[in-house]
């Protein structure tokens, strides 16, 4: 018997990065701005996207991937507002690649402006996992309470935008707006933070604007690519 | 919790790493992870024990290494270890920094015993 020891040296995931890097090219060379939106459950991730689906409403076009462990619920609340397909990953914790393409599939591979993908409520599995998403965007309610950043810090480093959720219960809480801003960025000092209520539709204009921004940014970026 | 979806993974590349290097036995997995890894090691090793023998049909080891969490600073190349997952420069602060390690689940190598083959065609 000979004993040797092979040096491999490799990310686990890196084929899965590799998978990932590709499919964000071929959406974002359409024009298809990948959204993946995570948070705890309950933070509000459907809440804000029917709110966004009704500002979009005749102007820009969306689809959304919905990420549950059982259920279609999140799916019957927003397909009458936008297309919409339930992944159902059966008791696993966050989503992998596979089941997006799978969703996006499922819908016709739809060339929209915005897509995005309702991860699992968890605020760590998912953050290990890439959706081929151009944008990562982590939320985080009132109610969750503003210590979150410093005990989630992957989700947070991996993050690009911050969506502080449920503004209008503010007034009756201790939430410290200031002190999450500060723990996040901490963590990531780039992160673009915003505030939103989705029920009394406060912030929502920002929201949409900078996701009208990113999406500007997008095309500007394969427009460049293209024509270089 | 994904440790298992993880430690599969790992166990597939290593099926097949060993299989182009013609080994018979598996001894020991050499893996690094770090503080942004996004993995809790006890789950890891829990998962690994229990999968692991079920994958490569015999028992290995798992030489699972904890590596601190570094980064680069962008403006003026400082490298340095992130302590409390504050990610700025401590030389000249700038918030432009880049990981260089322990932000994800590494396979470092794989030790194995091969059967030594009687015509010595090992390729």
């Amino acid at each position: 018997m000979t004993r040797h020891t092979i040096i491999v040296k490799k990310d686990v995931q890196a084929e899965d990065k590799a998978n990932a890097e590709m499919e964000r090219e071929r959406l974002g060379r359409r024009g298809t701005l990948v959204i993946n939106l995570l948070s705890s459950p309950g933070s509000g991730k459907t809440s804000l996207l029917e709110a966004t689906a009704r500002h979009f409403a005749g102007r820009r076009t969306m689809a959304v991937l919905v990420g549950d462990l059982e259920t279609d619920r999140d799916a019957q609340r927003l397909s009458p507002l936008v297309p919409t397909a339930q992944l159902t990953t059966g008791g696993a914790c966050h989503l992998e690649l596979p089941l997006v393409q799978r969703g996006l599939e499922a819908l016709g591979d739809p060339e929209v402006d915005f897509l995005f993908i309702e991860n699992v409520g968890n605020l760590v599995c998912p953050a290990s996992h890439d959706l081929a998403e151009h944008l990562r965007v982590v939320l985080i309610s009132t109610t969750e309470g503003d210590d979150k950043p410093g005990k989630y810090p992957k989700m947070f480093r991996t993050s690009q935008a911050m969506v502080i959720t449920k503004t209008d219960l503010l007034p009756h809480l201790p939430f410290s707006v200031a002190a999450v801003t500060e723990d996040a960025l901490r963590i990531q000092p780039k992160l673009e933070i915003m505030s939103v209520s989705a029920l009394n539709e406060s912030g929502m204009s920002a929201w949409c604007d900078f996701l009208e921004q990113q999406h500007q940014q997008l095309l500007a970026a394969y427009h460049e690519t293209a024509t270089r | 919790m994904h440790e298992r979806s993880l430690v599969k993974k790992l166990l597939q590349q290593v099926q097949q790493i060993a299989a182009a290097e013609q080994a018979d036995v598996i001894e020991e997995i050499h893996v690094q992870i770090g503080p942004l890894a996004g993995i809790e090691p006890l789950l890891f090793e829990t998962a690994f024990a229990e999968l692991a023998n079920l994958t490569l049909g015999a028992p290995c080891r798992l030489h699972l290494e904890l590596v601190p969490l570094t980064a680069c600073c962008a403006d003026c190349g400082e490298q340095f270890e992130v302590i409390n997952f504050e990610f700025r420069c401590p030389v000249c602060l700038a918030d432009s920094v880049h990981t260089l390690q322990g932000d994800e689940v590494k396979l470092i190598s794989i030790t194995v015993n091969s059967e030594d083959s009687l015509d010595g065609a090992r390729t």
